[in-house]
């Protein structure tokens, strides 16, 4: 196929920045959550 | 009226202190010149590529100046917190606004007209038959540089990284300013000047957007 | 865990965007098949704008509300629109590269694309600088609708600039002389593109939420 290798690094390229961009929101919530329940024990520890 | 008094006092205040130092005209001249000779020595262009390049690289460097200019317009009332004053001192909060754009707007077109003789000098250009015009162009120009201008100066004044927070905020958002200022100038400044109404259409279409946003907005930029 | 249902929708919509793109369109005649890079390029575009009136709509609900909720719908969008637009950039000289010949241009289209991005990166970078909440969300808020604002004067202002230095436009309209598949293919791709967009803001949401209850809890925390 003509340019089969441009019409791969697009497609890789654009999709990889969703994927990315989605892995990393992810991550910062498994992140957040963990500390939030962190937390929540530390202070239904102390009550 | 109440605003336009209060505006004008405020004014009157604005260009006292600013007649009284008069530090930042000077250094806003100078800085405008070292663009024009940094560029020009990089660039070195020809006569003919300086009638062409001319407007462009001023209007860029009357951007960079002013996004310079405008960071002592909130900063300085943070020491003192003179700006809770002045919050007391009048019944709307958009004649602060006012009168600072008012005051940056006078001194933006004081420094280009400065610059001027300079201008023609250095590229070859013949600014007296079209001076009103240009002076026309000048004004809509600094107008729409100084209305986002003075709001950021309000919003980056209290950012981490504020002098350059400025320029970042407010050189993409001048992108119409820009273009319109220099394409409306370069052809005042052509052998057959002629005045493009599209482009003073787009200067004045800046400008009302951005006075209206700011006079219905202004006061949220003033909250504590 | 709703993630990987996230990460599952995320590869389906791939796949069938693929499908669609690379077997149910057909091959274009003049381009031949990296014509394809459009069916991942123009949805991305079109989503961008989407996103960016929705960070609009969430930064004036959130000046004039004042509830958190808006400013974390802020900067989803903003977040989101960034990542759509960068696609957009990316994919577009990697297109126009074997084509044309050149990566990149300053035509009408590609110029209006980048001032876009730079306003979203300030819109995020203010953000960054801005520590405490409230400020951050209400100034943030305010820039972002005066960037928008400014959007349509800059599409006007480059237009017109263009239409004084006529440059070769390296893509023709988007809808110019689509084949009925191309067009069906076209309109699905867009649609699956909605999809992506409603599911990473709905995840940046979340996640922004999420940290303003962390800090809620860190505040209790310190109480005690």
């Amino acid at each position: 196929m003509k340019n089969f290798d441009s019409i791969l690094a697009a497609y890789l390229a654009g999709w990889a920045i969703f994927f990315l961009y989605y892995v990393s929101v992810s991550k910062r919530m498994n992140t957040l959550r963990q500390e939030i329940e962190r937390l929540k024990n530390s202070l239904s520890r102390s009550k | 009226m109440s605003l336009l008094s209060n505006t004008s006092a405020l004014l009157g205040k604005e260009l006292r202190t600013e007649v009284r130092s008069r530090e930042l005209l000077t250094t806003t001249v100078v800085f405008i010149l070292i663009v024009i000779v940094l560029f020009s020595i990089t660039l070195h262009p020809t006569t003919s590529e300086s009638q062409r390049l001319g407007p462009g690289l001023l209007w860029v460097a009357f951007l960079f100046a002013a996004s310079l200019m405008l960071q002592p317009c909130f900063l300085r009332e943070q020491t003192n917190d003179t700006l809770s004053a002045l919050r007391l001192s009048v019944s709307d909060p958009f004649a602060i606004f006012f009168a600072k754009m008012a005051a940056n707007t006078l001194f933006l077109l004081l420094t280009e007209l400065l610059m001027l003789p300079f201008f023609a000098g250095f590229f070859n250009v013949r600014v007296l038959p079209v001076l009103p015009q240009l002076v026309l162009v000048l004004f809509l120009g600094s107008l729409g540089i100084a209305v986002p201008g003075t709001a950021f100066s309000a919003i980056s004044s209290q950012a981490r990284m504020r002098e350059l927070m400025l320029p970042l905020l407010l050189l993409p958002l001048l992108t119409p300013i820009l273009i319109a200022s220099t394409e409306v100038t370069a052809a005042l400044l052509e052998p057959e000047p002629a005045l493009r109404l599209a482009g003073l259409g787009i200067l004045v279409a800046f400008d009302v957007v951005f006075l209206t946003a700011l006079w219905l907005f202004g006061e949220y930029l003033l909250e504590e | 865990m709703k993630t990987i249902a996230g990460a599952f929708a995320l590869f389906l919509l791939i796949a069938v965007t693929a499908y669609l793109a690379f077997f149910y369109a057909p091959i274009e005649r003049t381009m031949g098949p990296i014509q394809k890079i459009f069916y991942l390029h123009l949805p991305s575009a079109f989503s961008s704008f989407i996103a960016l009136g929705i960070c609009f709509y969430a930064n004036l609900m959130y000046v004039f509300k004042r509830q958190p909720k808006w400013d974390w719908l802020g900067v989803s969008a903003a977040e989101v629109g960034l990542a759509f637009i960068t696609v957009v950039l990316v994919t577009g000289p990697i297109w126009a590269h074997p084509v044309w010949g050149i990566w990149w241009t300053w035509d009408a289209r590609l110029t209006l694309t980048f001032v876009l991005w730079l306003l979203y990166i300030s819109y995020l970078l203010l953000r960054s600088m801005l520590e405490e909440p409230d400020k951050r969300a209400l100034f943030s808020a305010l820039f972002g609708i005066f960037a928008f604002l400014d959007v349509p004067l800059v599409y006007f202002s480059i237009r017109w600039w263009r239409g004084q230095h006529p440059t070769p436009v390296i893509m023709g309209g988007p809808g110019s002389g689509l084949e009925p598949r191309m067009r069906v293919a076209y309109l699905l791709v867009w649609g699956a593109f909605t999809g992506l967009l409603v599911l990473l803001v709905n995840a940046r949401f979340k996640l922004e939420a999420m940290r303003a209850d962390l800090e809620e809890l860190q505040r209790e925390v310190e109480v005690r």
